[in-house]
Order: C-alpha cells, then structure tokens, then sequence
C-alpha cells in the first residue's frame, strides 16, 4: 500500500516540478521581453534621457550694450556690483540668517517672501538672491557680521547703472527684472535667467535686442545632486552693441534743470538731420529706480503723482497747439494765394459767426493789422477771419504736410499720433457736419486738434529749414534730405519773419524772452491752450487770474521756436503744463535753451562765429 | 534519464564516506553561482570606482573587498553544510522553525530601529536577519510536514491548516516590522510548496478570487510608504523627483544601456549617482547599463540555469524531504531573482529585495549560502531512503 501512495506522491511532485519549472521560464521570457523593450525599442529614449540627466547647460549672461550720448558720455553701463545669496545647504538656519540680514541691510517684507519661495523651489545647492546691488558699506558690514549670516555669500556681478539718474530716463531708458509672468511669449533663453533685467522704455526698450547680445553656454556634467562635476564645453557670450544717442547729455541736463518745479516737456532738434539734442520729460525720476524691485512705497509715490513722471510727455503728452497753429492756417493762406503777406483785417475783439461770439484774446482788439503783425501779436481775429476764407480743408491738407496726426517715426516705442481732425472723423464721432465755428476753434489751434511736442517741433522745423519735413531721430545715423521742399520758400520766409518778429518786435508777445548771442537771434511763436472751456458766465464775470484757479485747470504754455533767425539750425519745442502762459513760462525756457544750444554748438566749433554774424 | 538511476546498494544502511561525499558534491552548480558571485564583485568594484561627492576619495574596492571576504566565508559555509546528515536537518527541522519565529518575536520585542523597519537583531559584531533564518527554516518545516503525508490527506483541508498557520504566524511579524519583500516571498514560497506537493489547483484559484475580493481590507492596512511605492509604482510619472525618482531613474539606467551596453565602468547615470541604492537592490541597472541587454542576457542565462539545476537537483532526489526542500529553495531563489528584477524594470513595486548573489549585503549572502549548501546536501544524499518519521525503516 505505502509503495501506491508513494509512487502517486512522486509522480505528482516530478509532474508539478515541471509545471513549476514551465512557469518560471515564461516569468524568465517575460522579464527578458522587459529588458528588451527598455533596452532597446526605449534604449534611444532613455539614453537622450540619461544624457539629459548628466548634462547641464547653464547661461552666461552676455554683457548689456552702453549708451551713451552724442559727445561719448556713458548714459547707461554696466557696474560691477555685490550681491548677497544663500546657499540653502550651507546654512544650517536660513531663515535666521534672512533675518539677521535684514536687520543690517533693509530688506522689504515682500522681498523675504520671495527668497523664502526661491530657497523652498530651488535644490539646496543653488545660491538665491537675497539683494543685489549693495553698496560697499553694506558689503562691509555683512562681511564684519558674517558669523551671523551662515549660508549667507557676497558675489560679484554686473549690474545696469544709469550715472545720469533722472535726467535720461525718458530717452535711454530704463530696464527692470523680466518676470516669470511675462515669459510666455519671449522665446529667448536669456529672459530665464534669475534677475535679467529687459529695457522698460526708452532706447533700452526700442533696442532692447541689439543692446541684449548673445548668451553664452557653459555645459556642465552634474551628478544625481545637480552639482557640476566637470566642465564639457564653453561659449563665450556675445556682448550686446553698444548704442550712441543723438543726445546731447549738458544740453539734456541744462533743458531737464530749467523746469525745477514744473510739469512739461522740451526738444530740441537739429533741422537739418533731425537730431535731437534734448528731449527732456519733466518731472522724471531715477533711472535705477527699478533695477531693484521697486517698493510698493515708491511705487505709489511714483503712479500716484499727478505730473506724472513715468510718462514720455514728449512722445505721449498731446496737447492743443494753440497759436502755434496760426503759422500753419497762415502758411496754408499762403500756399493757396488765398491771403498774401499784406493781407490786411481790423481785428475788433471778436468775431461775430451767427448768434455766436468769437473772442480774440485781446477783449479791446489790436486794430488794424497785416499776416506778419498778426502773427506777432497772436491775434485770433485776423485768422478767424482768414481762416473763413481759406476753409477747413485746405488747413488741414496743409497741417497733414507738416506732419500733425501721424507718427514721427522716431526710434522710440508707443509714440501717440495727437489728432488731426476731418469731416469724416467729425461725422464719425459726433454724428455732426464740420461747422464754421469748428474751423474757427482749428485756426487758433483749439478744439478737437492736439499734437505731441515732437510733432510740433518737427513741424516747426519743417517751416525753418525751407520746408523740409525731417525725421527726428534719437540713434545716431547719417541723414540727408532726399524729398522736395514741401513749400514754397517766399511763404516760408513770410512765416519766419512773423516768428522773428514775435520774439524780437518790442511789444510783440515773447519780446522779454529774446536774445542776441554773437548777433545769433531766436525766433518762435507762443502758445497758451485751455485746459477747459470757458463758460460764457465766466466770461462775463471777468476772467479770473490764473494763479487763483487749481494747477489742474490752469491753461499750457507752449512755445515752438528756431535760431539763428538767418541761419536756422535748431528747433525748440516747449510745454510747460498749467504753466498760464506761452509768454510767460514756455518762452523763457525755449530762449535759455536756443541760447545754451547756440553756445554749445559754438563751444563744439559747429557754428563758427563767422556763421553767426548777420 | 541517468539521475534516476537506482543505487540501490545504499537502500538500507545509508551512510557515505567523507569521501563519498566529496565525490557527490555537485560542482558545477556551485560553480555557477560563483559565476554570479564574481560578476557581482566585478560590479560592486565599478560602482565603487565612481567619483565621491565630499573629500573622501573613490575606493573601487568599497564594497568589492568586503563581498570577496563574504563570499569566502560563505563557501565555507556552505562546504561543512553540504556534508550534513540530510537526516539531521529533518529531525531538528521544527526546532530551527520555532527558532526562527523566537528570533522574530525578539526583533518585534528589542529590535534595533533600521530605515524605518525592526528588521535586524544585533547580536555585538554582526547583525542577524530573522526573517532571513525564517527563508530557510519555514522550508525545512514545511518539508519536514509534507514529507510523510499521503496526497489524499494533502488533498484534505483540515491537513492544511497546520501548514497554512506555519506559514502564516511569520509572514504576519515580518509584515508588521514592516517588510513586504520578504513577506511577499514567504507567502509565494509557501504556495509554491503546497502546489508542488500537490494541493489541488481550484484551491489556488478560489484564494485567489478571495485574495481579489479582500484587496481593500488589505489596501487599508499598509503603512502609508508602502501604499506610497504602490501608488508610484502604478503611475512613477507623477512624481518624478519624489519616490518615483527610483522607478524613472532605474529605467532609465537600464535603458540607456543599449544593446552592447555603455562599458565596464563606463556607466554614467551610475558614475553621477543617480541610481539609489546602487550596490545594493539596483544592482542590476548598474549591470545593464555597463553591460546592455548583451551582459543582461548572459546574466540571465547564468540565472536561469541555477534555478534549472535546483529543480534539476529536486527532481532527482529520491526522498520526498530533500525534494521538497530542495525545490523550496530553489523557489526562494527564483523569487529573489523575479521580485528584484521585475522591481528594477518598473513591472512591479520597489518593496526591496535584494538581487541574489550581487547585491551588496553579509545577511542575504550568508541565507543564499546556507540554502545552496542545504541544496548540496540534498544532492549527494538524494538516493536515502527517509522514512515517514525521519529514521530508516519505520515505512
């Protein structure tokens, strides 16, 4: 019997022995089929991904392009600089060490949140900026205290430096750090980088690409940590170009100085090349302003202020050309052989058109007067009434010539047009037929018509140079004329000689802002433009003195000038905000500014003394 | 089929010569495994040779010295034991078992604190593994249990309780040091043995469809690690820098390998350290990488023909003892080997078991050792006759 179940039992185990044996070869095949499906249809995969692993490309970041101003002064570099960084793995208590930072060196609340964030994501040996930027006192007293500050290290850098400071602002510009927000779009791998800094405004900003360079590479192999073992290869990073300005830096500094208190902007252009030496925004503030993050403080000060510093007003600011729009209405009668320069009207302090009263701003009126006295005394009259005679289209055909409601063109970002209104745009918007009293308001410069200072300024120059219109331009570059005059230069000397008079003509309106440098004379036309519409019950009260109402409602003062008055080479454009009038405040500044223009060019041996005589 | 040839001069009165023994010795099986054993050592030699991060600089002998050392003080170990009484082992089979679970009571009690599991007993100069001394002693209980039985009383349900608990009582300590590998392998081990000695096949299938059924009580029982490898197990993408890192980075370092492999000590992701535990459970991608699916193949076969030969060895015992025991651990084995690998190639979770023979480790080495003498042992005895009690001629 035992042989029976013992036979049985043996036969059973051989028999599952086999089947045992079956089935771990196939559990074998399976793993081999693994091995070949990791190994070699994924080998390719996993390789570039092994590769990946060992291989770390880090970027160096290219040194920025200078800037600097016509005569080789540096308006933007870049300074070495300190900057303090934590190394999470070498400091045993960060957030102590943070805090001891912060007592010696100030650091805002938003800041250490952000370093806090940075060390949590970052692998623990990857430096986190804590602060760039220190000055060497600071640098000292982290170096004394760095018992304190473990983990804590001081690192040489460069950083964008503006040794101009406010002055450049609105012409070099300015960058500040790029955030991970805005990288989206931006295919470039330098804008990855921890603390790039992208131009903000400015040529910075307009030429950010040519000013960025190349980055270099630096591959490294790293271990599993991500510390680099050795190095695989090196680029050199291209440095950014260097950019030369039209600018001239005194000239910017003189111009930005005149303004002290007052809200405005003023250019200066070269005629001939549309150079600008000057274009100043007034107030502006601090380039380096936002090479830090800016505090929220700051920020406030900087959003909240009502002459708004952060504006180009140059570029952005629009505003109603007022009596310098007269030259345009007299060169238009001009052209057209409508008026000629003996035209002669009787200006009776208003002019009546229907029911309504146009007032000149003269209550008493200034009598009898030809093109070239009108212009002298800004008499709004006289162009009421030629303006009639000429009618809206031919002015703004003529205004169109001169430049008003399209781009300059400048080298700048976000140029505003202004507005050069037309029959269509009247209908479109008002659903209204352009009226006499609309072409009434337009022959003074009022009304819906605006335009930026450097419309003006070019316009103004088109007139002085013998009617060429210009590109202005803030890059240096070679510019000859290729169009035609525009003008026929009898009409133009016509305009000159209203303009001459206006500055140089006893009682004519910026008589007090003349000069004579050298027998070099200036010559211009004010402006002062309201702010808003004077109510007939105003009018009737008597108007009030400016100086009473809030600086919000005062009128601009505006002026738009050439000299020399024989040999025009520089054009100015003035706008002082709220600054009551074109006489009293934009002229003076326009006239100082031709002056140290003149004297500069006179200084650099452009003009000679020679040219300048009469 | 020359191995079942009958020596039937040794039916009655079993007892060999020294000499005999010597003779009976299979050397080619020991042989293979020194095979692995070398390219092991040859691998722990490379991994060491990697640049250290810190001042201390690379050793390539690290790790490879201390394993030779092992190794041959393991094949002495295993020598003395293959010259045994096979007898010997069936009578104290159940007091080593009971030792066993002593030892693992013991751990649970004042077990040293190791990686977050009480795994290890430290006994002054070296640390003893119960669970590992359970591999063998569960084996040798449950051969000792079967060795007798008739299949019809193996066939009963109520025979299969005690075996069952056998089984059981350890796997339920080892589980609460926590230690799913070794548990797992238990487990499969055991099952192993009870298809082997021929519990019918449905009985399989109905635990099976019960196991299934009660996958959330277990689910609810892991300690959140384990369901944490599970989890990443099923799905490593999800947290490639976190505890899929292992899974992502072990695939990749087998794959980048390639067909011809990147060389010996040529390995990167090995030089820079992106393979956790790279002497130890991830042995093998260190291997593959430097190797590719070349070396892995040899490996493989070199693998395969040592279970074969355990098998091989159990087949042609004659007593139902040694057949069991020598199966069991030639299950064991295969285990270790399917678990490591299937872990590393990302077809199963990291539950962390070691690659038999290469990994870095005194405790597993010694087991294997142990184990392939016992298997020696069976060998050169597998013509004795054991009776149903263990002695001579009580049939």
């Amino acid at each position: 019997m035992s042989v029976v179940w013992k036979y049985e039992k043996n036969h059973t185990m051989q028999m599952r022995l086999i089947a045992l044996a079956t089935f771990f070869l196939f559990i074998i095949f399976i793993l081999i089929m693994r091995l070949f499906y990791l190994q070699i249809l994924q080998g390719d995969k996993f390789l570039l991904l092994a590769e990946k692993n060992r291989i770390s490309t880090r970027l160096i970041t290219p040194d920025r392009g200078r800037i600097y101003d016509r005569n080789g002064v540096v308006l933007a570099e870049n300074k070495k600089t300190f900057q303090a960084v934590l190394i999470k793995e070498q400091s045993p208590d960060y957030k102590k060490a943070i805090e001891s930072f912060s007592k010696l060196v100030s650091l805002a609340d938003e800041e250490k949140e952000r370093i806090l964030k940075e060390i949590k994501n970052k692998r623990a040996f990857m430096p986190v900026r804590v602060k760039d930027n220190l000055t060497p006192k600071e640098v000292v007293l982290l170096q004394l205290n760095a018992p304190d500050l473990p983990g804590i290290q001081i690192e040489e850098g460069l950083i964008r430096f503006y040794p101009q400071k406010e002055i450049e602002t609105h012409t070099a510009g300015y960058v500040s750090l790029f955030l991970d927000s805005e990288a989206q779009d931006k295919d470039d791998p330098l804008l990855s980088l921890p603390g790039y800094r992208i131009g903000r405004a400015g040529i910075e900003k307009s030429r950010e690409i040519f000013l960025r360079g190349e980055p270099g590479s630096k591959k490294t192999e790293v271990n599993a940590a991500g510390r680099s073992v050795r190095i695989l290869e090196e680029n050199e990073s291209v440095p950014g170009q260097d950019i030369t300005l039209t600018i001239d830096n005194r000239l910017q500094q003189y111009a930005y100085d005149l303004f002290a208190d007052n809200a405005g902007s003023a250019i200066v252009m070269d005629i001939k090349t549309g150079d600008i030496l000057a274009m100043v925004s007034a107030p502006s503030f601090d380039a380096n302003l936002f090479l830090a993050p800016i505090s929220s403080k700051d920020w406030k000060k900087l959003s909240s202020n009502k002459k708004m510093p952060m504006q180009n007003k140059a570029l952005h600011g629009m505003y109603s050309p007022g009596s310098i729009f007269k030259l345009v209405v007299a060169l238009a009668g001009l052209e057209n052989k409508i008026i000629s320069a003996n035209t002669t009207i009787n200006c009776g302090g208003y002019t009546q058109l229907g029911n309504q009263r146009f007032h000149c701003w003269k209550r008493e009126g200034h009598g009898k007067l030809n093109l070239i006295q009108a212009l002298e005394h800004s008499c709004d009259v006289y162009f009421y009434e030629v303006a009639q005679k000429i009618g809206a289209e031919k002015i703004l055909e003529t205004a169109k010539k001169l430049g008003f409601g399209e781009m300059t063109g400048i080298d700048l970002e976000s140029e505003k047009t202004g507005l050069l209104p037309d029959f269509e745009w009247k209908k479109e918007k008002y659903n209204d037929a352009w009226r006499m009293g609309d072409t009434l308001n337009l022959s003074i410069g009022q009304g819906f018509l605006t335009a930026t200072p450097l419309q003006i300024v070019r316009a103004v120059a088109a007139i002085a140079n013998g009617g060429y219109l210009v590109q202005p331009h803030i890059l240096e570059r070679e510019e000859t004329f290729v169009s035609k005059p525009l003008f026929d230069a009898k009409n133009l000397s016509v305009i000159r000689q209203g303009m001459i008079d206006v500055v140089n003509k006893e009682g004519a309106t910026a008589y007090g802002s003349r000069f004579n440098l050298n027998g070099m004379k200036m010559a211009g036309k004010t402006a002062t433009t309201q702010v808003r519409r004077i109510s007939a019950e105003e009018r009737k009260a008597g108007l009030k003195d400016q100086k009473l109402i809030p600086w919000e409602h005062r009128d601009h003062a505006l002026f738009a000038g050439f000299a020399p008055i024989n040999k025009p080479r520089y054009a100015v454009v003035v706008v002082v905000e709220h600054g009551i009038g074109g006489a009293r405040t934009a002229a003076p500044i326009a006239s100082k500014l031709l002056k140290k223009t003149l004297e500069l060019a006179i200084e650099d041996e452009k003009l000679t003394k020679l040219e300048a005589r009469p | 089929m020359s191995f079942f040839k009958d020596r039937n001069c040794y039916m009655k009165d079993y007892n060999l010569s020294l000499i005999d023994k010597i003779r009976g010795f299979n050397y080619l099986y020991l042989f293979l495994i020194s095979l692995i054993v070398f390219i092991g050592i040859a691998v722990l030699y490379s991994v060491g040779s990697s640049p250290s991060v810190g001042s201390t600089p690379s050793d390539p002998w690290k790790w490879a010295s201390k394993q030779s050392i092992r190794f041959i003080i393991s094949l002495w170990i295993l020598l003395v034991i293959a010259m045994t009484n096979l007898r010997l082992w069936m009578k104290y089979a159940y007091w080593l078992y009971g030792a066993g679970l002593l030892l693992l009571i013991g751990v649970e009690l004042l077990g040293h604190i190791h990686m977050g599991a009480q795994r290890w007993l430290s006994f002054g100069l070296f640390q003893l593994q119960p669970s590992e001394v359970m591999k063998i002693a569960l084996v040798l209980a449950l051969a000792k249990y079967f060795h007798g039985a008739s299949l019809e009383q193996i066939r009963s349900v109520k025979f299969m309780i005690p075996p069952v608990l056998m089984m059981g009582i350890p796997v339920l300590l080892i589980l609460k040091q926590p230690d799913l590998g070794t548990a797992m392998m238990l487990v499969f081990m055991s099952f192993g043995v009870f298809f082997l000695v021929g519990v019918q096949v449905w009985k399989f299938i109905a635990l099976a469809l019960v196991g299934i059924g009660s996958f959330p009580i277990i689910w609810s029982l892991l300690i959140p690690y384990q369901k944490k490898r599970v989890l990443t197990f099923l799905n490593p993408e999800n947290d490639p820098l976190g505890a899929g890192y292992h899974i992502s980075q072990s695939k990749i370092t087998l794959g980048s390998g390639g067909f011809w492999g990147k060389g010996f000590m040529q390995g990167t992701q090995k030089r820079l350290k992106f393979i956790p535990e790279d002497h130890t459970d991830f042995i093998f991608t260190v291997f593959a990488e430097e190797f590719g699916l070349f070396g892995s193949l040899i490996l493989f076969l070199l693998y395969t023909l040592v279970i074969g030969y355990g098998f091989l060895i159990s087949a042609r015992c004659q007593n139902s003892f040694g057949k069991i025991v020598a199966a069991g651990l030639t299950i064991n084995f295969a285990l270790y080997l399917f678990i490591n690998s299937g872990m590393v190639m990302g077809l199963m979770p990291v539950v962390g078991v070691p690659l038999p023979l290469m990994s870095y480790g005194g405790t597993a080495m010694i087991t294997l050792f142990i184990s392939f003498g016992l298997m020696e042992c069976v060998d050169i005895n597998r013509e004795m006759v054991i009776g149903r009690l263990g002695s001579i001629d009580d049939e």
